[in-house]
């Protein structure tokens, strides 16, 4: 690069550093990071409007389908807004940006450029944990106010928020790159879409559920995320927090996973 | 099906050629859908039975006509996705594709081509109908009194569901935002409206409104033909949805005879 004329504020960024290890790796994410934050920034209205209705909307939407509620349940809808508000993000943008990115065929270009696909994969789950959490905070914030509640906020609601928020971004990159085609990811983020909202017990207690159905979603993450941040914003609500910080970090774990395996398999 | 046929088979004249065109028509619709179609039924059937079956879940204890709300209501929520939403995506899909263009230039009438959209979408709509009305009946133990009121009053529902929708798919041209209001559409009248739970739940002012507005007019006559004495003032709600039918027709129509 040396030696070459540059137009005049021209930045000379240095290619004479090393293109492998950590130092590298930091580079690049840092990098891809900040590309795929100015191309969400973008549609962070978008997000944000789509959280609120997933997350203050669904939350009152609830309301009304239950008619008069004892102070509990009020706690169990109230509180289960930021965790609708944070499923659509990474659960379902995030497939479908990377989807569209396939077809448009951009998903290549990346791929291609010269940076490892590990710190791609980081930058872009950062990236939309990241966009998920303001929308997280406004939808509780809106349901607070609806329900006019008293809620007991704790620290804990910081972890658990935004470990609510990096597992859906797992999940949601693991379902982006591992189904081939982008038209069925269309299909599976609808079905998880519909299946969260009317078959999960987000916002009513697991012990509503019948048997078969708890068992499911003692396994599945959201129940998870849930019990984790209602524990965050109330007292004596809920039970068994450790196990459910351990069963939403696995399932992150597990999202990584699925998406390096196909990332690694690709052609 | 090629316009050629269509040509020689349908005389530009009243009467018998309106009959031959929206058979025609129909059979287009059906073929041209045939792909497709199976899936709608499908997703219609999910989305009908598995609110049915979710309230289930949310509740305690089914309050006794919580069981009875939804499964009306999930019935009437049915057609209303099919014209509301269904209709407009259909229609901004034609028009991307060119097939939009294509069906008005043929030699039918365009109130036959609009009968025919209803015809079909009807068609879509009726598997998911029964199929959460009887899964609703049995799951909850619903006693239901269904009496013959219950055609006219599901075709005035699809009908007048169908309407709305022409106006908006054909009233704004932007596919996008045509999208966008649908989805937007469904989510307001899945939450904010008195049809898959009484309007006493919601706020004061949101009930006041939908008096005049079509859906939970919509949502009392189909509720009214399948139970006895849970609804009141039936002929009411039935002069809401023909005025609301009336009206969007009117739209429709201008819409559609206008020239590019």
């Amino acid at each position: 690069m040396t030696g070459l004329p540059v137009a005049a504020g021209v930045e000379r960024v240095a290619v004479t550093a090393p293109a492998a290890g950590p130092a590298w790796w930091l580079r690049s994410y840092r990098l891809l990071l900040r590309r795929d934050l100015i191309e969400l920034r973008l549609q962070l209205v978008t997000i944000l409007i789509i959280q609120i209705f997933m997350g203050a909307g669904m939350a009152v939407i609830y309301g009304f389908m239950l008619g008069d509620l004892p102070p509990i349940r009020t706690i169990y809808v109230a509180t289960g807004a930021p965790v609708l508000a944070l499923v659509p993000v990474g659960a379902v943008m995030l497939p479908g940006i990377t989807a569209q990115r396939k077809a448009e065929g951009s998903q290549d270009f990346l791929w291609s450029l010269p940076v490892p696909h590990t710190a791609s994969a980081a930058a872009t789950c950062t990236a939309f944990t990241a966009a998920a959490l303001p929308g997280a905070v406004l939808a509780m914030v809106a349901a607070g106010l609806r329900y006019d509640l008293d809620l007991s906020v704790s620290v804990l609601v910081v972890p658990a928020v935004l470990l609510g928020a990096l597992v859906m971004s797992a999940i949601g990159y693991g379902i982006g790159h591992a189904v081939e085609d982008p038209q069925r990811t269309n299909l599976y983020t609808n079905l998880v879409i519909f299946g969260v909202l009317m078959f999960s017990p987000i916002s009513f207690p697991i012990e509503q559920f019948p048997d078969w159905l708890a068992s499911v979603h003692r396994v599945l993450p959201v129940y998870h995320v849930a019990t984790i941040i209602r524990a965050g914003l109330t007292d004596g609500v809920v039970t068994d927090t450790a196990v459910s910080f351990a069963v939403v970090a696995a399932w992150t774990v597990a999202g990584w996973a699925l998406a390096f395996r196909a990332i690694a398999s690709r052609r | 099906m090629t316009s050629a046929t269509l040509a020689t088979a349908v005389p530009a004249r009243r009467g018998n050629g309106w009959v031959r065109s929206l058979a025609l028509l129909i059979h287009w619709e059906l073929l041209s859908m045939r792909i497709a179609l199976p899936m709608v039924v499908a997703v219609q059937s999910v989305v009908g039975v598995g609110s049915v079956l979710a309230i289930g879940l949310w509740f305690d204890q089914v309050p006794p006509g919580a069981g009875l709300y939804v499964t009306t209501g999930g019935a009437t929520m049915s057609l209303i996705i099919v014209g509301l939403v269904m209709g407009p995506q259909l229609i901004a899909s034609q028009r991307m594709r060119g097939t939009y263009d294509f069906l008005w230039s043929l030699p039918t009438q365009r109130s036959a081509a609009a009968g025919a959209w209803v015809v079909v979408a009807l068609v879509a709509t009726a598997p998911a109908l029964v199929a959460t009305v009887a899964v609703g009946a049995l799951v909850y133990d619903l006693d239901l009194s269904i009496s013959p009121m219950v055609v006219p009053a599901v075709v005035l529902t699809a009908v007048t569901a169908t309407m709305i929708g022409y106006a908006l798919a054909h009233g704004v041209t932007n596919p996008t935002l045509v999208s966008m209001a649908t989805q937007v559409l469904i989510f307001v009248v899945f939450g904010f409206s008195p049809i898959l739970f009484p309007g006493r739940n919601l706020p004061g002012w949101i009930d006041s409104v939908h008096q005049w507005l079509p859906v939970a007019s919509m949502a009392d006559i189909v509720r009214a033909s399948l139970t006895t004495g849970l609804v009141t003032d039936v002929g009411r709600a039935y002069v809401v949805v023909v005025t609301w039918l009336g009206l969007c027709a009117a739209i429709a129509a201008v819409v559609l005879t206008r020239r590019k």
